[in-house]
């Protein structure tokens, strides 16, 4: 055997060793992620009712959705409870890490008792606000000694499932913002504050510039995660009042298993990748061209 | 800051602290309180007032409902899926971290480009799929899906495998361990933090796993937790009483893993990012 016969037997044995050590999960990406998509893009193309057999009909479920209302409704729903969601979440968050950045004695506490929704089920979770908002019996109705449709009322639902969806997500949202806060040296607070700078303008000229990385993950993160949004309207509202609070998880659920139209629920699968991908590509983009701290 | 202005600023924050922290906890403490109200009491009187005497006939209610074997499937299929996913991912980040081989750097590219596919768009194709084997309604389906690793967690060990030391591993070759020598002796137990960071995030994640079990699986046999308490509460929709204690099952445990591990999973998710 020569020497190069020798290195190319070793680069064999490495190589099969990689593909060894990738075989379960290269199975998990190509049957479980990859092919899913080709498969959803086929299912489109196709009329299944989830038990008899499929009936290619070429574009006319992409005609049928991107024609009728429900689907545009449930877009613009989405896109309002993403408006009402994000912004409130990331100033809540924003606000309750710049306290708690303060360090004071128990903010650690504070800070991992606020993250206790989060870790909960989502499920769970819009089933215990269902009853704290159930109009004779709950706990709020209660209180106020008076009855309000909360979860019924078309000019309310969608407000309302929006307020938990930030109760739950605002302590995730501090996390991030804390972080991102104690890691500005401490250097640059101490020379403004040498300059006369008082708090609001080291938090304006300092922490709000070099937190920018920060504000993306969180901006993005949340609204890649809210318009997925599926267990607390699944139990809060069930989409209703007349599809106020459908948001597009719950319309391409209930397309597909509760109207048995796997054909229609595929199309705005589809749709809803696309814009998704479109998002976090535009913010790869951005972020790549402004990912430096600005200080000047 | 001196202590003065620390103390002011403390008179300030802290009412802001406590008062987030109610809004916090209020819910939860409700729904706990009303899970031992008994539903004559709960009906009979304001909703609200204490329990009196504290009963356990809602979860005695919810054991007759099947919530004993939804707990314990929920259990198995967390953890299956967590040591599966923790196995596939080590293997497949140690691969990328530390060996050479043709169509690493594409492949690596193609498992982070799946980071952006959204669960909710599997859905659809991966019932068809599971239908198509047969698999509806198993603990197969159940677990299939997540088993094999999570490029997610693939990307984060591949990052931290990077950064253990190459002089540790050459030795342990030099004894005459092999690559699976190598990554249980040598590489796990440098990565703890990160192997307990990806262990909770997944408990967290799968332990309350709804769409895909809602969909997957009928009738009581492989029925979650998640599924259960949403079948219970659209079918006894004014039973506040039983609703509650099914959301406290679907909670405790994971409220016990935050008390235990509350840090870490902070750390974790600040770590991960990951939901």
């Amino acid at each position: 055997m020569t020497f190069n016969d020798y290195v190319w037997l070793r680069r064999l044995g490495r190589t099969a060793t990689a593909y060894a050590l990738l075989a379960p999960s290269l199975f998990g990406v190509v049957v479980f992620l990859l092919l899913p998509m080709l498969v959803v893009l086929w299912l489109s193309l196709n009329r299944w009712d989830l038990l008899g057999p499929m009936e290619f009909v070429g574009l006319s479920n992409w005609q049928s959705v991107l024609s009728d209302s429900s689907f545009g409704t449930s877009l613009v729903v989405t896109a309002v409870f993403i408006a009402l969601v994000v912004p409130m979440q990331t100033v809540l968050g924003l606000f309750a890490a710049a306290m708690l950045a303060r360090d004071l004695p128990g903010s650690r506490f504070f800070r991992t008792l606020y993250v206790l929704p989060w870790i909960c089920s989502p499920l769970a979770i819009a089933v215990l606000w269902r009853w704290i908002l159930a109009p004779t019996d709950g706990a709020v109705s209660t209180v106020l000694g008076h009855r309000i449709e909360w979860l019924t009322d078309p000019q309310l639902a969608l407000p309302v499932v929006s307020a938990v969806t930030i109760w739950t997500n605002v302590g995730y949202v501090t996390l991030f913002f804390l972080a991102g806060i104690l890691a500005i040296p401490r250097e640059i607070h101490d020379a403004a504050r040498t300059d006369g700078a008082n708090a609001w303008q080291r938090f304006r000229r300092i922490t709000l510039p070099m937190l920018r990385p920060t504000l993306f993950f969180v901006l993005v993160t949340g609204i890649v995660s809210a318009a997925q949004v599926f267990d607390t309207v699944y139990a809060l509202t069930g989409g209703g009042p007349a599809g106020r609070t459908d948001l597009v998880a719950h319309r391409i659920y209930a397309e597909a298993f509760g109207a048995a139209a796997v054909g229609r629920a595929a199309v705005m699968a589809v749709v809803l990748f696309a814009l998704l991908v479109g998002v976090t590509l535009a913010q790869q983009i951005y972020f790549r061209r402004r990912i430096s701290y600005d200080l000047t | 800051m001196t202590s003065l202005s620390r103390a002011a600023s403390g008179v300030v924050i802290y009412p802001l602290l406590l008062a987030a922290a109610v809004i916090t906890l209020v819910p939860f403490g409700l729904g706990l309180l009303t899970s031992f109200t008994s539903a004559e009491q709960f009906n009979t009187e304001a909703p609200l007032s204490l329990p009196t005497p504290p009963t356990l006939a809602n979860y005695v209610g919810l054991a007759d409902a099947g919530f004993g074997r939804a707990l314990v499937v929920t259990a198995l299929m967390t953890a299956v899926i967590v040591l599966g996913q923790l196995t596939c991912s080590v293997l497949a980040g140690y691969a990328f971290a530390r060996l050479e081989f043709p169509g690493r750097d594409a492949l690596f590219w193609v498992y982070v480009a799946t980071l952006m596919v959204p669960t909710t768009v599997m859905v659809v194709p991966l019932y068809l799929m599971m239908a198509e084997a047969g698999l509806r309604n198993t603990f197969w389906a159940l677990v299939l899906p997540f088993v094999f690793g999570s490029p997610y967690a693939i990307f984060l060990l591949r990052e931290y495998f990077r950064t253990i030391p190459a002089d540790l591993i050459r030795a342990a070759r030099v004894d005459g361990a092999n690559t699976l020598d190598v990554i249980w002796h040598v590489v796990l137990p440098a990565s703890r933090p990160i192997l307990v960071t990806l262990a909770l995030i997944t408990v967290v994640s799968q332990w309350n796993n709804f769409m895909w079990p809602l969909v997957i699986t009928s009738g009581d046999t492989w029925r979650v937790l998640t599924v259960a308490t949403a079948g219970l509460q659209s079918r006894y929709d004014a039973q506040w009483t039983l609703v509650m204690a099914a959301t406290t099952v679907a909670i405790v445990p994971l409220i016990v893993l935050f008390v235990a591990f509350g840090r870490h999973i902070v750390r974790s998710i600040v770590v991960t990012g990951l939901k």
